[in-house]
This record gives structure tokens, C-alpha cells and sequence, in this order.
């Protein structure tokens, strides 16, 4: 299968830092991917050095089996910086027509406005639009011709809420129509919402690679939680049975508010699900409003990062 | 790139305070200067009378500030604010941004050059040859493209805060030094040794000697030459350069 994107063993640093460590990886056509990783991790350099604005001290990057630069060119890739100005004193129309008239396979100005919800912005001043707005113009600036490949780094930054999820439904209509896009992203629920594929970035390394639910799965913990009768108005003993559970991953067990007599929810974690639930039946207990459900693709990611700074201490 | 190039020109055009200091400027300084003397006071030596004498001057410092601080001040701007970088994420080669910011630049100072021609014929009665009026026009519009360069160069050395004072002691500097606001001849003799061999003083007397009926020297366009290389070769270096970091 051929690549959108490879990167063999690319390495940048800025003095002592490295921020992208020998990263290797390719990224296929209709992706969605996320990269995710704190500030820092290397994000934003990567996807300079997949955009060709700055050069890798070691290896070789390339993008449809070309130079990043020549990928562009050719109108293959689009892409929105997290800090990428824009021209004052235009109008948004003004400016989009602009890039719409760059690209060597443009849409129309009108659908691209359209397509990045800004046709009511159209006739208003670059230099006066709020920031979530501006990052709406740039993704039209991103999105002006038939790209294969769209590129976003923290592309909801300085968004709220609703514009945020109106962003991202724009964005899965362009995956739909068979684009990969590319997006970096510190906002974790993004990932695990939207991409098909997540690429964890530690370090300038890549530290993990597949869907959110395997990346969850990598981090291994899963969390259980259930109402039990039984334990109305306390029993010690039976919650020292409950900590005594096999495959429990932390620790404590919680149980809430057992002592008001009201509450009686336990909260717990496990390495593995199915023993530890088999095992809470053979306390002759009747659970009920039994959950079990995968971590948080946040709490996944913390597990797998806490796990590689203690491998490197 | 035309679209690039009309945008600039738009932007140009709104930019209120760029047009007045570009292209009004020069011809309210003309007025200012020659308002009050008449044709016969000459100037020095030079065999021109006055308002024909600042005439040129004037037309050249007003195409010098439309291309000096037309590239200069919006290059350093657009760099620090992130646009270059993101126009180097379209097809536009490279050295399109650069020649888009000439081009528009140059486009604003030929109205600034045409404008203090109008007023010191109408105002000041200068009378020419058509041939004199057409070589002056294309004269001083290529002359300029050497402070484009210059422009150009400014951009990309200076950042941020220091761009503007960098430019305004060369924009200064150059225009006083090479005699565009007063003679050179009426500097001290060591100071008249510098300003023979600024650009802005082979810039003018390029005009001047059309003034005077004559083809301008080749030693002044051969010097204007020199520094055109210099300062484009400086521009591209200094381009180059901040591609590859920005």
C-alpha cells in the first residue's frame, strides 16, 4: 500500500533538545489520525518537518513519494498551523480567493466558505475576526483545493465548546470524502472521538500506534462499577472481601458513602475485567447497574506516559 | 500570483497613511521647498533651476518611501506574524512573496513619481521635452527598484521592534546623504565625499542629467547598478536563510 506520508528515522533538535528523536512512521490514504501528546512532545515539529518548513538533521521524510515541498506544489497537501498568520487588511473573501487561486486544483471560493461555515464572515476584515473565527479561515485556507492530505496541528485552539464541535463535524465531512487528515491535538477526547488511528508522541518518539480502544487496551486497566445492597449502612467486612479482588489495578477500592446508608456505589479498577467480575459474583453478592468501561483515552495516556518517564528514571 | 499581486496593490491602496506618505508627501514637500522660489535661481552648480532641481528630488524620495517602507516594515510584520510561513504552505514558489511585495510597491511609486511631476508643471511652470518628461518617469522608476531590494533585505534582517527604526536611518540617512532634500554641494567637503557614492546620489543625478538634455552618466548608473546587485544578492541570502529556519 503506498503512503501519504513516511518518516524513516527523523531526528531534529534545537540546540541540546531533541524535539523529534528518530521517529519512524507511515500514515496511509483515507486516515484519520490523531497525534497526541502533551506540549512539547514534539507535535508541532513533526508536522513542520512533514510540511517541509523546517529540515530533519537526520533521515528522510517524504509525502507521496515525494519531498514535502514538491508535495504542495503539486496541490496534495493543506494544512493549518497552530500559529499561522494571516494577511490584515483583506477581507476574508478576499483572502480565501487568495488561496483558492494558489492551488493548482482550487473549489470554488463560495463552497469553501461554505464548507468552513464562514460565508456570513465573508465580507469582514482578517484582522477583526475573534480567534476562534480566524481558525475557521484558516482551515478554509487548508481545505481551497482538492487536497489528498489535510494537515492540522491544535486546530481547535481558542475555540468554545460549540464551535469546537461545529469544527469537527466540517472535519469529518472532508475525512468522508476520502482525505486523510492529520491532526495534532492535546485535547484527548478529539482523539478518541475523531480518529481512526492514534499516534502517542513522548519525547520526539513515538510511543504508541494503533485506534484509541488499543491504545486504551495498551494502557490495560478498565473500570468497574456497581451498587451493591449489601453494603447499606456498612459492612467492613464484606469491602475487605471487595479489596481483596483479583487482577484490581489500584489499590483502594471506593465505595461511597457507605456510612450515610444511602450510597453504596463501588468504584474500582482492573487489569482484567472478566476475573475480577467473575470473582465479585463468587462473593454470593448481587451486584447491580454493573458497568465495566474502557479508561478515558486521557487516563490511557497518562498510564502509558507515567509508565515510559518511570522506564527512563 | 496576479491574485497575490492585486491583493498587496488593495491593501496598498487602503493603507491610508502608506498612500499620504508615499504619494502625497513628496509632492506637499515639493511645494514646500520650491513654493517660493522661481525658475531662474539655480541651484549650485548644476544648471537647474530650483523647482526643477527638487522636482527630481522629491520624485525620487517619494519612490524611495513607496518601495523602502513598503517592503521593509510589512516583510518583518508578515514574518513575525506567522503569514509567511503560511503562504509557504501553497504553491507559490518562494521568491513569489518577494516579487508580489516589489511589484506592488513599485506600482504605488509610480503615481507618487507622476503626481510631483503634475504639481511642478502646473504649479511651478518646469517645462521639458516630451522625451525628457518619459525617460525621467522611466528613470526613476527603475532606479527604485534598487531601494526595493533594499526594502527586501530589511525585512529579513530586522524583526519586530527594530525594523522600523532601521529603516527610518536608512530611508533618512539616504535620503538626506545622497541630496534628495538639499544639495550636496552645500554639505562640508568631507561630507560631500560620502554622498557622492550613496545610491540615492546616483539616483538622482540619473534624473538630473535628463533634466539637463543629456543621457544619464554611466558612472551613476553603473554605481546604482553595484549597490542593486549588492542589495539583492543581500535579500536573497537573508530569504534563504529564514526559509530554512522559519
Amino acid at each position: 500500500m503506498t503512503t501519504t506520508v513516511s518518516f524513516e528515522r527523523v531526528t531534529k533538535a534545537y540546540g541540546e533538545v531533541r524535539a523529534v528523536d528518530g521517529l519512524t512512521l507511515d500514515l496511509y490514504p483515507g486516515e484519520t489520525v490523531a497525534l497526541l501528546g502533551p506540549n512539547g512532545a514534539g507535535k508541532s515539529s513533526t508536522l513542520d518537518l512533514l510540511l517541509g518548513l523546517r529540515r530533519p538533521d537526520s533521515g528522510t521524510v517524504s509525502v507521496f513519494g515525494t519531498s514535502p515541498r514538491e508535495a504542495i506544489t503539486a496541490g496534495r497537501v493543506g494544512a493549518m498551523l497552530q500559529s499561522g498568520g494571516l494577511m490584515d487588511e483583506v477581507t476574508v473573501r478576499e483572502l480565501v480567493g487568495l488561496a483558492c487561486d494558489l492551488h493548482p486544483r482550487p473549489y470554488r471560493v463560495d463552497d469553501v466558505l461554505a464548507h468552513a461555515g464562514i460565508t456570513q464572515l465573508a465580507d469582514r476584515k482578517v484582522d477583526k475576526l475573534s480567534g476562534g473565527q480566524q481558525q475557521r479561515v484558516r482551515f478554509a485556507l487548508a481545505t481551497a483545493g482538492a487536497n489528498d492530505l489535510v494537515v492540522l496541528d491544535e486546530p481547535t485552539t481558542g475555540m468554545d465548546v460549540t464551535a469546537r464541535q461545529a469544527f469537527w463535524a466540517t472535519m469529518r465531512e472532508q475525512a468522508d470524502q476520502g482525505r486523510a487528515v492529520l491532526f495534532a491535538t492535546h485535547y484527548l477526547e478529539e482523539a478518541d472521538a475523531i480518529a481512526d488511528r492514534v499516534l502517542v508522541l513522548h519525547r520526539g518518539r513515538l510511543l504508541a500506534d494503533g485506534t484509541a480502544a488499543e491504545i486504551k487496551a495498551k494502557a490495560g486497566a478498565r473500570k468497574i462499577s456497581f451498587d451493591l445492597e449489601e453494603l447499606r449502612g456498612g459492612d467492613p467486612g464484606l469491602e475487605r472481601r471487595l479489596r481483596e479482588l483479583p487482577f484490581l489495578a489500584t489499590a483502594t477500592v471506593s465505595v461511597s458513602g457507605s456510612a450515610a446508608g444511602s450510597g453504596h456505589t463501588v468504584r474500582l479498577q482492573s487489569t482484567d475485567a472478566d476475573a475480577t467480575v467473575h470473582a465479585l459474583y463468587g462473593l454470593g453478592v448481587y451486584p447491580r447497574n454493573l458497568e465495566v468501561a474502557g479508561l478515558g483515552l486521557e487516563q490511557a495516556f497518562v498510564a502509558i506516559t507515567a509508565a515510559e518517564e518511570a522506564k527512563a528514571a | 500570483m496576479r491574485t497575490l499581486v492585486k491583493l498587496e496593490l488593495t491593501r496598498s491602496l487602503r493603507n491610508k497613511k502608506f498612500l499620504f506618505f508615499s504619494v502625497l508627501y513628496p509632492a506637499m514637500l515639493f511645494l514646500l521647498i520650491a513654493g517660493s522660489a522661481d525658475a531662474t535661481t539655480e541651484v549650485g552648480d548644476s544648471g537647474l533651476g530650483l523647482p526643477a532641481f527638487m522636482m527630481v528630488s522629491m520624485a525620487s524620495f517619494g519612490a524611495l518611501t513607496a518601495v523602502l517602507m513598503g517592503n521593509s516594515e510589512r516583510i518583518a510584520k508578515e514574518r513575525q506574524s506567522g503569514w509567511v510561513r503560511q503562504l509557504r504552505l501553497t504553491s507559490l514558489p518562494g521568491r513569489g512573496y518577494v516579487l508580489a511585495k516589489t511589484a506592488s510597491a513599485a506600482v504605488v511609486s509610480l503615481p507618487s513619481i507622476v503626481v510631483v511631476f503634475v504639481v511642478a508643471a502646473v504649479v511651478k511652470d518646469v517645462r521639458l521635452d516630451a522625451w525628457q518628461w518619459l525617460a525621467l518617469t522611466g528613470a526613476i522608476w527603475a532606479g527604485s527598484l534598487c531601494f526595493a531590494a533594499l526594502g527586501v533585505a530589511v525585512g529579513y534582517l530586522a524583526s519586530g521592534d527594530a525594523v522600523r527604526p532601521v529603516t527610518m536611518i536608512l530611508y533618512f540617512g539616504l535620503s538626506m546623504l545622497g541630496g534628495l532634500w538639499m544639495p550636496t554641494a552645500t554639505f562640508p567637503g568631507w561630507l560631500q565625499g560620502i554622498a557622492d557614492w550613496t545610491p540615492t546620489h546616483a539616483y538622482a543625478a540619473l534624473g538630473r542629467t535628463i533634466e539637463l538634455g543629456d543621457a544619464p552618466h554611466a558612472g551613476d548608473v553603473a554605481l546604482l547598478a553595484a549597490y542593486f546587485v549588492v542589495f539583492a544578492a543581500g535579500a536573497a541570502w537573508l530569504y534563504r536563510k529564514d526559509t530554512l529556519k522559519a
